[in-house]
Formats: structure tokens, C-alpha cells, sequence
């Protein structure tokens, strides 16, 4: 009746993740009472769980990665705990553990926090910028959103019912086979990353689609702000690498549940085959986290700085070219798989070639500062931060490139350095740059500067003192993922990287009060003019929060930095702008089709997993009805009449006007 | 949304072209269902008869699936030469691109893979 599922699921012999379980099940009880007594519920299923609004969609997929950024980040700290005391001894986590902790913590922090917040991100500004209404498909978006959250439930789902993976993020083979994996730890891991996949898929052909087809007049392609040019080509990634993540784990799943022998060497299979297609996937995806960040510290760099981005086509073709080129040095993740001198000079070249592009970009960064008049607010210096840090990531990489040093340096510490090197200081950095500074734009204040900054430089400095000791214990020989050691040598080098990790702990807990000290001062903080940073592009031209629709007048585009450019004109002629005529507009109606459909395919997912095949075919043709009647709906929009257009556009202008009389700037 | 795409570009989707009329339409979907079945029952007998030189046959499945691919592409998707297809016609190129790089690139890395191994028969010797 219940496949596999028994009491014995339910590790009640560790404390550790029962506590850990039990505290969030609590805390989400209490959350969700709250919410129900308070009489919340139907306002957050009509405005938020329903909605197919971009920028409602857009925060949801942030919150999603923020949360599960804590999880992950518990993750860490367990880690570095452990291998700090771990020295000629077991340490606190045995290895069955330990090696589930590092599976979940790649995972989350890759497919669950840093895609959602750049993918988030993208979501909410795109449309804006391009001076549109919504995304190509609304309510796709919907779908996409919640089979991501579906696929975080499941791996969260994980740590009180069954276990997770010990395989690592990537789930080789044949570890990651039937026969040394017989529990439902690689289960989990697969299916929650083929229903999430798919809304990533989904994420992907929405966004390219709004770049491609949805432009407000006179945006042409080298009119659109960097971060949408950046956005064009992580989808396009997405569209095209995904689906071989996709391909790949279902052969694996085909191995684990019907008996195939794609990766079996003893039965005419090939492991090797599973590296090569898992890479070539996974390093299109480290660019498709890395390039909307690049697009972000775009826009901050030239806002903060108060001029245009310099060299904006080299930018431009510095952006696509890191998008092919990035299709093509897959093999430098297993130049240590043997296959010959010829396919690793290739590709290791390939590799270095991608860091030119690169290093355009951020020469593009520095002249756009040099001459400007900086302000370094908050998102300007994780910009400059991740600068510093992404260059010293960057030159490690060229260096693993090299295959005769990646044959000493693969699979150990150094490595394990690098790849933090990148993602923190790249992606990372980003998704706070670009957090810090569309947040007055999403919510209609500003966050506390004082401890935004705070945040910052806890992060860069706990960065460097976490993770330059693990480059120097890879070294020393160090290799990744090491539940204890017999080295003495190694042993400083860890303790000191987990002193990093507790200043990094201080930096998370600085965002929660940033963000905690913003809401309470929301007041003082308001951005009445929905341009607190004096912006250059289109989201800036509407309000703070903005309305539905976003612009009650479809914008006009001229130039390169549209709204710049608007402003400008709008001073010139003291605002004497004559009165637009206002139209009725026709929006997308929200919908449950997403939230229904991500519900049937959390229950397969789950029953998938625990061998229950009929409620397997209950959660399928739940989803599939789900889609069947989202098909064949017949009213999916509704009107705003010109009026209440005309009054709520009115209102914003006024308060622009006399934000700027005030300020007698004009 | 459409009032304001019109004026950024004129390409329309796979299926949206929308000025032909129904005939015209159900016709070419009619030729292309029929060049559709015939190529797939030609795979079919190719890969079962005697009449041809053996390792022909795979090279005739490769080419059939190809031409199968072209007739799906141009008689459902619609994808045409004309300027009103530019994007249609770009994302193809970078799809076959794409595929094109992974599938070859991976051939050729499957192929070198024992390129460190010493040859079968020493294997055996050690043995
Ligand atoms: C100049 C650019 C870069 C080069 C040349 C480069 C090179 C490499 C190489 C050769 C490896 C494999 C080393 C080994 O396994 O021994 C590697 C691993 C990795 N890189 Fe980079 N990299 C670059 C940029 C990036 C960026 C921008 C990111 C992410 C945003 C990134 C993320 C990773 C990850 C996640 C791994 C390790 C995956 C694993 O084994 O679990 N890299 N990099
Ligand atoms: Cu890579």
C-alpha cells in the first residue's frame, strides 16, 4: 500500500535532523496558524499564490532562495564544524551523515537558491525594463515557479522522511547506482531535480521569449539595458543545457527503477558516458547563475556611478560569446577521465579562451567608474567586492584549466576554493547587489543602508578568511570531502576557516536585521518618486512598487538609457508634458494552475520516491487535469479602465513633481 | 500584449502567421502528414529488407530521420525563409548549433577515452 514507506523511514535514532526537522515543522505550524486565524489566507491565495503577475512572481522565486539559503547554510556550518574538530578523530557527524550533509548542500545552494534568486530577479525587472506589461507567458511563469518550490519541498522533505543523497551534488555513477545506493537518498535528489527542471525549462522559454517578442516601442536590441541582454543569454542556456540534465538523470532513474544498464560497465553500459553528459550540462550552468550577475553589476556599476556603461556593444558580444563558448569546455570538469593529450589541450584551451570575454567585462566595470562620481551605497560595493573577488576566482580557474596542474589539483580543497570563489563572488554578490537594489522597486522602500553595508563587508571578509585556507589545504593535498583526516598540517587551516565561516554566519544574521530594521522604518525609508537612485533604465520611470500593468503609457524609447534620457528631456521642458491619453488595459487573470499543479506533482514526486505507484498515477492525472482545464478556461483576461489608469498614473506624477520641486533640483 | 510587440518586430510564432485561409492551411498540413507517413514506412521497410547492401541501412535510417525532421519543421512548425521568420530561423540555428557541439563533442571525447589505457592484450598479460 505504502511501497517502501515504513516507521523505520523516520530517523528517530539521530537527533540531529529530528530536531532540525521538527523545529521547522513547528515554526512553519506556527506560521501557517497565523496566517489562518489572522485571516490572511485568502489574501495571499488571491494576491500571491494565484498570482501571475512577473514582479509577484519574481519576489515569491527571491523568498524561495532566501529561505533555502538558510537551510544550505546550515549545511555549511555543520561542515566546517566538522572538519575543524575532525582531526584524528570522528568528529560529531558520522560519514552516512556527513556525506548526506555536502550532497544536500551543493544541491540546494545551486538549484535552490542561487537559480531562484537570479532567475527570481530576472522575473521581476525584465519586463519592466523592456517597458512591458508581463512576461510572454503569465501563467507558465506560475507553473515554472511552483514546480521549483516543489522540487525544494522534496529535498527538504527528505531530512525527517527517508534520507538524502551521499553521492555529491552531481550523483555519480556508479555510486550512485542500485548497488551502493539502495536507500531512496538518490531518489529524492533525482526527482526533485527533474519536476524542478522542468520549471526552470519552463522559466527559461518564458523569459527568452519576453526578450525576443515582448519590447515596448523603439527598444531595439542594442537599446536594451545590459541585464536583459544578460538575461537573453542565461535563458537561452537554460533552454538548450537543461534538458540534458534532464536526459541524464532520467537514464539514471532508468537504471535505478527498470533495471537499465545505461551506466553499468559489467552490463555494455559506460559510467564515463554520465560524466561526460552531467558536464555538459553543468558547466552552461554555472554560466547561466554567473551571467544575470554580470548583467546586475552592469546596471549598478553605471547607475552608482552616474554614466552610461562604457563599451556597451563589447559588452554586448563579450555576453554572447561567453554564452557559445560556454558550450564548449564541458570536458575541464574530468580532464582526469584519460582522454588523451589531444581532447584535454583542447578543451583546456577552450577554457582559458572563455576568461578573455571575461576580463572584457570587467575592464567594461572599471572604465565605467573611472571618471564617474561614485556613490557607494550598498549594492555599489558588493559590485567593487565582487570585482576583487571573481578576478582571484577567475585566475584559479584559468589555472585548473591547465590539465597538468588540474591532475595535481582535482578533487581537492583548492578546487573546492575555486568554485566558492566564483559562485560567492560572483553569483552571490550579484543576487545581493541586484537584491539591495531593486528592492525599493519591488516593496516601495528603501533597506537600511547601515546595515546593508554591515552585511557586505562581513561577507567579503568572511569570504576570504573561510575560503583562502581551503586553497591553501589543497595544496598541502587536502582532497574534498573529507569527513575526518590524519594530517596535522591541514588541521590550522581548517580551524581558521571556520572562524571565517562564523564571521559569514554574522553577515546572514545582518540581512535578517537589515531587513527586520527596513520594515520597521519603512516609513522614513518610502521611495515616493519609484526612482531612489537617480536609474538610467525603464523601471525606474514607473512607481514603487509599481502597478499592475506597470506603465499606464507604453514607453517611448529613443536611446540607450531610456529613462535617462526622459528625464533629461522632462527638465528641459519643466515638465509641461502634455496629458497622455490614457486606455483601458487588458492583464492576465490570476490563476491556480500553477500552485494545483505543482501540488499533484509534489505528491508524484513523493510517491515516486517511496514506490507507491498508485498514488504515482493519482498525482499524474491530477497534474494532467490540472493542464487540461487551464486549457480549456475561456476568460483568462480582464480589463482596467482608462479611468482608474488615468488616476493612479496621475497620482505618481504629482509626487515626482513635487518630490523634485522640493529638492528644487530642477 | 500584442499591440505592443507589433511594434518592435514583425516575426511571428511557429502556427501564428494567421492570413492564410483555412484551405490553404489544411491542405499543407494534409501534404505534410503524407510526406510524414510515407518517410516513416520507408524507415520501416528499409530497416527490415534484404534488397539493399547491408551497412547501407543505417545510413538510409540517418537520412530518412533527417528529411523526417525538415518535413516536420517546415510543414507543422512552419518555419520558412521568409523576413517574417528571422527569429524562428535563428533559434533553430542555435539549437542544431548546440547539438551539434554536445553530440559531436561527446563522440569524440567517448572515443578517446581509453587513450591512457595500455592496449587489451597487454592487460592480459599482466594478469
Ligand atoms: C575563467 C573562468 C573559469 C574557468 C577557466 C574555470 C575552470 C574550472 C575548471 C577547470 C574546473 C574543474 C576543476 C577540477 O574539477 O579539477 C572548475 C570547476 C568548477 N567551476 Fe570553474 N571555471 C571558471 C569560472 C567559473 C564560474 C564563473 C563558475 C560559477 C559561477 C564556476 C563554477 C565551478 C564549479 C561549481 C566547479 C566545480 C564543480 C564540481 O566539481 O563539483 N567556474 N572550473
Ligand atoms: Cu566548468
Amino acid at each position: 500500500m505504502l511501497g517502501k514507506l515504513t516507521w523505520s523511514a523516520i530517523p528517530f535514532d539521530q537527533p540531529i535532523p529530528l530536531v532540525a526537522g521538527g523545529v521547522v515543522i513547528v515554526a512553519l505550524l506556527a506560521v501557517l496558524i497565523w496566517v489562518v486565524v489572522k485571516g490572511h489566507l485568502p489574501y495571499l491565495w488571491r494576491e500571491w499564490i494565484t498570482s501571475v503577475d512577473h514582479k509577484r512572481i519574481g519576489v515569491m522565486y527571491v523568498l524561495l532562495a532566501s529561505v533555502m539559503f538558510l537551510r544550505g547554510g546550515s549545511d555549511a556550518i555543520l561542515m566546517r564544524i566538522q572538519q575543524a574538530i575532525a582531526y584524528q578523530s570522528q568528529g560529531y557527524l558520522p560519514p552516512e551523515h556527513y556525506n548526506q550533509i555536502f550532497s544536500a548542500h551543493g544541491t540546494i545552494m545551486i538549484f535552490f537558491v542561487a537559480m531562484p534568486f537570479v532567475i527570481g530577479l530576472m522575473n521581476l525587472v525584465v519586463p519592466l525594463q523592456l517597458g512591458v506589461r508581463d512576461v510572454a507567458f503569465p501563467t507558465l511563469n506560475s507553473v515554472g515557479f511552483w514546480l521549483t518550490a516543489t522540487g525544494a519541498l522534496l529535498v527538504n522533505l527528505s531530512l525527517v522522511i527517508g534520507e538524502f543523497a551521499r553521492t555529491g551534488w552531481l550523483a555519480f555513477p556508479p555510486l550512485s547506482g542500485l548497488v551502493y545506493s539502495p536507500g531512496v537518498g538518490v531518489d529524492y535528489y533525482a526527482w526533485s531535480l527533474q519536476i524542478s527542471g522542468v520549471g526552470t525549462l519552463v522559466a527559461g522559454i518564458n523569459l527568452v521569449t519576453t526578450v525576443l517578442k515582448l519590447r515596448t516601442r523603439g527598444m531595439n536590441y542594442l537599446r536594451m539595458p545590459m541585464f536583459c541582454w544578460t538575461t537573453l543569454a542565461s535563458s537561452l542556456l537554460m533552454v538548450a543545457a537543461f534538458p540534458i540534465l534532464t536526459a541524464t538523470l532520467a537514464m539514471l532513474l532508468l537504471d535505478r527503477y527498470l533495471g537499465f544498464h545505461f551506466f553499468t560497465n559489467e552490463a555494455g553500459g559506460n559510467v564515463m558516458i554520465f560524466m561526460n553528459l552531467i558536464w555538459a550540462w553543468g558547466h552552461p550552468e554555472v554560466y547561466i547563475l554567473v551571467l544575470p550577475a554580470f548583467g546586475i553589476f552592469s546596471e549598478v556599476v553605471s547607475t552608482f556611478s552616474g554614466k552610461p556603461l562604457f563599451g556597451y556593444r563589447s559588452m554586448v558580444l563579450a555576453t554572447m560569446a561567453i554564452c557559445v563558448i560556454s558550450f564548449m569546455v564541458w570536458l575541464h570538469h574530468f580532464f582526469t577521465m584519460g582522454a588523451g593529450p589531444d581532447v584535454n589541450a583542447i578543451f583546456g584551451i577552450a577554457s582559458m579562451i572563455i576568461a578573455i570575454p571575461t576580463g572584457v567585462k570587467i575592464y567594461n566595470w572599471l572604465f565605467t567608474m573611472y571618471g564617474g562620481r561614485i556613490r557607494f551605497t550598498t549594492p555599489m560595493l558588493w559590485s567593487v567586492g565582487f570585482m576583487v573577488t571573481f578576478i582571484i576566482g577567475g585566475l584559479t580557474g584559468v589555472l585548473v584549466a591547465v590539465p597538468p596542474a588540474d591532475f595535481i589539483l582535482h578533487n581537492s580543497m583548492f578546487l573546492v576554493a575555486h568554485f566558492h570563489n566564483v559562485i560567492i563572488g560572483g553569483v552571490l554578490f550579484g543576487a545581493f547587489a541586484g537584491f539591495t537594489y531593486w528592492f525599493p522597486k519591488a516593496f516601495g522602500f528603501r533597506l537600511d543602508e547601515r546595515w546593508g553595508k554591515a552585511a557586505f563587508w562581513c561577507t567579503f571578509i568572511g569570504f576570504y578568511v573561510t575560503f583562502i585556507p581551503l586553497y591553501a589545504a589543497g595544496m598541502l593535498g587536502m582532497t574534498r570531502r573529507m569527513q575526518h583526516y590524519d594530517v596535522a598540517v591541514w588541521r590550522p587551516w581548517m580551524i581558521v576557516a571556520v572562524i571565517g565561516m562564523a564571521i559569514l554566519t554574522m553577515a546572514v544574521v545582518c540581512q535578517v536585521v537589515q531587513l527586520v530594521v527596513s520594515i520597521r522604518n519603512r516609513e522614513s525609508l518610502r521611495d515616493r518618486t519609484g526612482d531612489p537612485w537617480d536609474g538610467r533604465s525603464l523601471e525606474w520611470a514607473t512607481s514603487s512598487p509599481p502597478p499592475v500593468f506597470n506603465f499606464a503609457i507604453s514607453p517611448d524609447v529613443r536611446g540607450e538609457d531610456a529613462y535617462w534620457e526622459m528625464k533629461a528631456k522632462a527638465r528641459q521642458q519643466q515638465f509641461a508634458h502634455a496629458q497622455p491619453e490614457y486606455q483601458d488595459i487588458e492583464m492576465p487573470r490570476n490563476s491556480p494552475t500553477g500552485f494545483v499543479c505543482a501540488f499533484f506533482a509534489s505528491i508524484m514526486g513523493f510517491a515516486l520516491i517511496w514506490h507507491i505507484w498508485w498514488m504515482v498515477i493519482l498525482g499524474l492525472i491530477g497534474a494532467w487535469a490540472t493542464f487540461v482545464v487551464f486549457a480549456w478556461r475561456d476568460h483568462d483576461e480582464y480589463v482596467i479602465p482608462a479611468a482608474d489608469v488615468a488616476r493612479i498614473d496621475r497620482a505618481n506624477i504629482e509626487e515626482r513633481r513635487n518630490l523634485v520641486s522640493l529638492a528644487g533640483s530642477v | 500584449m500584442s499591440e505592443l510587440s507589433d511594434h518592435s518586430d514583425t516575426s511571428f510564432a511557429p502556427g501564428d502567421e494567421g492570413e492564410h485561409d483555412v484551405g490553404a492551411r489544411v491542405l499543407g498540413y494534409v501534404i505534410g502528414l503524407a510526406l510524414a507517413l510515407l518517410l516513416t514506412a520507408t524507415s520501416f521497410f528499409v530497416a527490415g529488407t534484404t534488397l539493399v547492401w547491408q551497412p547501407s541501412i543505417p545510413v538510409a535510417l540517418i537520412v530518412l530521420a533527417i528529411a523526417q525532421m525538415g518535413v516536420h519543421l517546415v510543414f507543422f512548425l512552419h518555419i520558412t525563409t521568409g523576413p517574417d521568420n528571422t527569429n524562428n530561423v535563428l533559434a533553430l540555428a542555435f539549437g542544431l548549433f548546440i547539438v551539434f557541439l554536445v553530440v559531436g563533442g561527446s563522440v569524440w571525447i567517448m572515443s578517446h577515452l581509453n587513450q591512457n589505457m595500455p592496449p587489451m592484450d597487454q592487460i592480459m598479460r599482466m594478469q
